[in-house]
């Protein structure tokens, strides 16, 4: 058990490494330096990418596939809640029960739209057609993860199962898709950068048909 | 040289060249982007071409997963470990045959996908750069080209001479004169003193000359010191399209140089979309200096000369119900939103809303060199069937828009899909409704 926590730490150093290099490989490019002059403010693009543009309304493509959108977030919420598990196992940490209610509810919602996700990948031609194996693949273990989550959160015979399981999971985030939660933060920040700067984003409330 | 013998000339070293000019290419946005794609394909119905064929090749993300799969497979450690797993593909002529059909024949680098990506991914930035690859190859398809070709070395997209320019602007002038009244109405070419050099479509002289004659009698009104070049006139540039930065940089740099000849304060931008992207936003990008200028659209002069009280207007003039169509590259990628709509707010009596409008207003089609590329002509006009609804719903009679290339394609949509409305510019129906001062 000790040596499957120790590796999980390991595997967890090993995986914040690989995407920090990543991250500071993609940063070390060139960045757009914006040589013209401001028609509005980077930084309330930026806010409006990370804030109120993030809310279904904003966007008509989350306005028309609601339900795919939303799925995403209980999805990644779900996630969050498998880490919180992994870590509060790892470190034998002594949750309240009410936080470990809310980490299994938010795994088993998460796990839940995790499937549905995936099934609509697979069922649905065009995005079976426009995924590639990863697509697949960086789904379905993120599923087997939150299962293992909430196995392991139920009974200890499960955890080392869980523990080992992690392993490969972490280790396996910064070669495929998953890497995705690194480059998130930084897709928006640039886009709310690019868009803010040139005065059109954000859009002003409560104009009529948009 | 065609395209396809372009295409078949290739060697294999071309590809490995090929492939060194996408890793020059790409910034740190662009990498950020391609790895932030999750291909969830929620973008679909932002896509006119999607919306009108509901083609996979249609879809924003399948067209940007071109460049990601090559990027993976070239670029990316992981990619080059595991290639069938995370879909890379080798850049080849097959690859490129599929980048050439969706990267120039499928976006009109719009940016409604960005908008509604729920990554955020800048989708028409990382495929103008995939066009700049293809542009190294000698591959940017015929018409779009030969327009570039022709701007580079002519001066201007149409190879308008300067006594033809000059001859027409004289002409024009006295139109403008007799249209006034006034014999001080001018449209003057390299005047001194000048407040603003103003850049024209060369659309304008060759076939819509009354929109430079209503530039004039606005400008009159207002009062206003200003100039054209007699030699490098031209808005537009359509290297921003081809994705050729080098060629962009050298049209932007005579521009640049124009104005300081001509010793002016700022460059005012006539009705054009891609223009204005490219001479405020671009151009300080493509020369990696500011130019010294404060470079603005006619739109903003304009609306700036309304709130001053310089222009009066008689919206009884233009009664018949208009509605704007919003050229995407002023709004959405420009951000130039409200000035168009004050505007024709003051100048016509009935003015009513597309919707969706502004920055999640549809693209005509008519942009991202389309209407250049005669390949892609009837995938054109078949997109545009989005924006011809989207009129119809208005049950407006005139459509306004403060773009040269949308004004072409929409003025094709009304033929090809029989919408039935009149086509004008934001500045036509301004100067229509204009009242001159002492009358």
């Amino acid at each position: 058990m000790t040596v499957l926590r120790w590796g999980v730490v390991a595997a967890g150093f090993v995986s914040l490494g690989a995407l920090t290099v990543l991250v500071r490989k993609a940063l070390s490019r060139r960045y757009p330096a914006f040589h013209s002059d401001p028609q509005g403010r980077a930084s309330r693009g930026i806010a409006y990418a990370l804030g109120r543009g993030l809310l279904p309304w904003e966007k008509e493509s989350a306005r028309l596939h609601l339900g795919a959108y939303l799925g995403g977030i209980v999805y990644h919420l779900g996630v969050f809640a498998g880490f919180g598990i992994l870590g509060a196992l790892t470190f034998e940490v002594n949750l309240p029960p009410l936080v470990w209610t809310a980490f299994r509810l938010a795994g088993g919602f998460g796990l839940a739209a995790g499937l549905g996700l995936l099934a609509k990948r697979a069922v649905k031609p065009h995005a079976r057609r426009l995924s590639c194996p990863d697509d697949f693949g960086a789904n379905i273990f993120v599923d087997v993860f939150l299962a293992a989550a909430l196995a392991a959160s139920f009974r200890s015979e499960a955890v080392p199962l869980f523990l080992g399981y992690s392993i490969f999971l972490l280790l396996y985030v910064p070669v495929g898709k998953i890497r995705h939660c690194f480059f998130f933060f930084l897709s928006r920040i640039s886009f709310g950068r690019f868009f803010g700067w040139r005065g059109a984003l954000p859009p002003p409330r409560g104009e009529v048909g948009r | 040289m065609t395209g396809k013998e372009c295409l078949d000339r290739l060697r294999p070293e071309d590809f490995k060249t090929a492939v060194r000019r996408l890793a020059e290419a790409l910034d740190a946005s662009s990498v950020v982007n391609l790895e932030s794609c999750v291909r969830c394909g929620l973008c679909a119905e932002s896509c006119h071409y999607y919306l009108d064929d509901g083609d996979l090749r249609s879809i924003p993300a399948a067209k940007l997963n071109l460049v990601i799969r090559v990027f993976k497979r070239h670029l990316s450690p992981g990619g080059r470990m595991l290639r069938k797993w995370t879909g890379a593909r080798e850049f080849d002529a097959a690859e490129v045959r599929e980048w050439i059909d969706s990267l120039y024949g499928r976006c009109t680098l719009c940016g409604r996908c960005a908008l509604n990506c729920t990554m955020g991914i800048n989708i028409p930035a990382v495929i103008r750069k995939a066009r700049g690859v293809l542009a190294s190859l000698g591959l940017v398809p015929e018409g779009l080209d030969s327009t570039v070709d022709l701007a580079r070395d002519s001066g201007n997209n149409m190879g308008i001479s300067k006594s033809e320019w000059v001859e027409t602007v004289a002409w024009l002038e006295e139109e403008l004169q007799a249209e006034t009244g006034d014999p001080s109405a001018r449209l003057p070419l390299d005047a001194s003193g000048a407040d603003f050099l103003y850049l024209v479509n060369p659309r304008e002289p060759k076939f819509y000359p009354l929109t430079l004659t209503a530039v004039g009698k606005i400008f009159h009104a207002a009062g206003t010191k200003w100039t054209m070049s007699s030699d490098f006139f031209d808005v537009t540039n359509y290297a921003y399209y081809s994705g050729d930065d080098s060629i962009a940089a050298l049209i932007s740099s005579r521009t640049k140089e124009t104005a300081k000849r001509l010793g002016v304060k700022s460059i005012v931008l006539s009705e054009c979309g891609h223009g204005f992207v490219s001479n405020r936003w671009e151009a300080p990008e493509w020369l990696s200096a500011e130019t010294g200028f404060k470079v603005q659209s006619v739109l903003q002069l304009v609306a700036g000369y309304i709130h001053e009280g310089r222009l009066r207007f008689d919206p009884a003039r233009n009664p018949k119900p208009v509605t704007l169509h919003d050229p995407c590259n002023l709004v959405r990628l420009g951000g130039i939103v409200e000035e168009q709509r004050f505007i024709l707010r003051q100048a016509v009596s009935h003015f009513v809303e597309m919707i969706p409008n502004r920055e999640q207003n549809y693209c005509c089609g008519g942009g991202g060199g389309q209407l250049a590329m005669t390949a892609f002509a009837s995938r054109r006009r078949s997109a545009g069937r989005i924006k011809s609804e989207q009129i119809r719903r208005t049950k407006a009679r005139i459509v306004a828009t403060p773009c040269h290339n949308c004004l072409d394609q929409l003025a094709e949509l009304n033929k090809h899909h029989k919408i039935g409305v009149e086509i004008k510019s934001v500045l036509e129906l301004a100067a229509e409704s204009l009242v001159l001062p002492g009358r």
